[in-house]
């Protein structure tokens, strides 16, 4: 790890749905704030700044949307910032955060990241043609669906991986109370038989739209000694970019996604991740991206991500669990979403998962991607304090 | 630079609001020309009223809030003397912050007088739209309140 210590002292989220209609942006926000600071056992007073993400302002409409926020997450008077990296910005929001109290600067950090989908309609605003521009061809799964296409190219993965990996999360979604999609009567043949969008992915295999917000308290080594519920310490953090375009760039297996890995692991420790890491919430707005990513981790060999899928190794009991919450398959508020695989990550270690918990989970990984595969953002946290 | 690229784009879908307790409650307030208010911990009355109170961080409750009068005096105006579209009036108007009788802060409107008349300090109510839905605009303007 670098700089000082630091945990993750309490964790909030709202109910993920459709539609929050009953609250403003605001109080969606506030009410994820809100659950962190009772979770952490903290008052207002006890922040000492604000850390705020929220995908792309033109999915509400609301530019800046952290200078009205203020308010709502009792800021007025505090140092309060804003990140942006696209769809991986609730996981690079949870890493400045935690660099702030890394870097001693703060004892105490709120952090909190947004979105309320039911405000615009993030696809169409993703599919905008803006001259000299590549289009995206109505939204993410347009852009996403040819790389899956080149995986399953490259690996000869069976075209049913996608299947089996919502049915796990799906699945998973059932045991978390704050998911969005609870859907008791899926089967794998309702996915299969689910209408094609994009070859080769499915209706069923899309995340769906969704308003909520996430929010974490992180601590320095000393706020951490004053708690009484388990923290999760922050054992490694990276960062990593690349353009969205470029000859000669691997859109299935970035070469950012491996840096950013590989420099997690060096924080962390972490020799072998597969066995290292006992469970995992990534990134995985469309089926492919599990086997993908489990693979640009190094969780699996090149061309080899499939076969955990296949059997089972990613299951909820399985040896290496992903998306244990259900993952964004299950729940999306894009600018939240990366921060609930980090909070979730949190929870496990902490043994405050609730049902979906990992038994005996020491170490987790929280890992979110945005733009067109181009940015990443990864945490590693422990049960224990960092050794290394 | 007679080789600068140039394309039109024109982009259009649709944004919906969910106001919240506050923000809705003011909002339907005006549809009955009412105007609601937040009595602030610091003794302050703002408006319109905040979501949050900016000293306590609580949640402001809308059951709590306050009516204040719909006339007030001008804190400071600019005029605009080119309207676009979209602007309250296509002719030239003020923009003005009106501290309404009763509140602490003023709130931003348009103001509907010729500009030789308009001065800080000048006594304003409010001119209703004749249809109201609960939005802003159901203050069509505000207008010199004479004597």
């Amino acid at each position: 790890m670098s700089g000082k210590l630091a945990a993750v002292l309490g964790t909030g989220q709202t109910k993920h749905v459709s539609a929050r209609k009953d609250v403003s942006i605001a109080g969606l926000v506030r009410e994820a704030a809100d659950r962190a600071l009772a979770d952490a056992q903290l008052e207002w007073k006890d922040i000492d700044a604000v850390v705020v993400g929220k995908a792309p302002d033109m999915f509400e409409g609301v530019m800046m949307p952290e200078l009205y926020l203020a308010e709502a997450l009792g800021a007025l008077g505090k140092p309060m910032f804003r990140v942006h990296t696209a769809g991986s910005v609730g996981g690079s929001t949870a890493v400045v955060a935690s660099h702030l109290v890394q870097g001693g600067i703060h004892e105490r950090v709120l952090t909190v990241a947004f979105e309320k989908q039911s405000e615009s309609n993030a696809m169409w605003a993703l599919s905008i043609r803006i001259p000299f521009s590549q289009p995206l061809v109505a939204g993410a799964g347009g852009y996403f669906a040819p790389i899956v296409r080149g995986y399953i190219r490259k690996s000869g993965a069976p075209l049913d991986t996608g299947y089996k990996v919502v049915l796990k999360d799906r699945l998973n979604a059932l045991k978390n109370p704050f998911a969005h999609v609870h859907d008791h009567e899926i089967t794998y043949e309702k996915i299969a038989e689910s209408p094609l969008l994009w070859d080769p992915i499915r209706y069923a295999e899309t995340c769906p739209s969704s308003d909520g917000a996430a929010a974490m308290v992180i601590g320095s080594e000393a706020a951490a000694a004053k708690q009484d519920r388990p923290v999760a310490w922050i054992h490694g953090t990276s960062v990593k970019s690349e353009p969205t375009m470029g000859a000669g760039r691997d859109r299935v297996n970035p070469h950012a996604g491996r840096m950013c890995a590989q420099e997690v692991y060096k924080e962390a420790g972490i020799t072998d991740p597969f066995r290292q890491i006992d469970c995992a919430e990534i990134y995985v707005p469309f089926s492919w991206f599990e086997p993908m990513w489990m693979e640009n981790l190094g969780f699996a060999e090149e061309g080899t991500g499939w076969k955990m899928v296949q059997d089972g190794t990613t299951s909820l009991t399985g040896e290496m669990p992903i998306n244990m919450s259900g993952g964004v398959l299950s729940t999306n508020p894009i600018g939240a979403s990366g921060m609930i695989r980090f909070l979730e990550a949190a929870n496990q270690v902490r043994g405050m998962a609730g049902e979906h918990q990992v038994p005996d989970a020491k170490v987790a990984m929280g890992h979110a991607y945005g733009g067109g595969s181009q940015f990443f953002a990864m945490w590693v946290v422990g049960s224990e304090k960092p050794t290394s | 630079m007679s080789d600068v690229l140039s394309a039109p784009h024109v982009m259009e879908f649709p944004y919906t609001r969910s106001t919240g307790p506050v923000v809705g409650a003011f909002l339907t307030g005006l549809r009955d020309q009412k105007v609601l208010a937040y009595h602030s911990s610091d003794g302050t009355v703002v408006c319109p009223p905040p979501e949050y109170d900016a000293h306590t961080v609580a949640p402001v409750e809308a059951a709590k809030l306050i009516e204040v009068a719909s006339e007030g005096v001008v804190t400071s105006w600019s005029w605009n003397p080119a309207p676009r579209d979209g602007n309250p009036f296509d002719r030239p108007f003020a923009w003005a912050l009106v501290k309404l009788d009763g509140a602490d802060t003023s709130m931003l409107h348009a103001l509907d007088a010729e500009r030789g008349a308009i001065e800080t300090g000048m006594r304003v109510r409010i001119r209703w739209a004749a249809e109201r839905v609960g939005f802003i605009n159901d203050i069509a303007c505000f207008e010199p309140a004479g004597g």
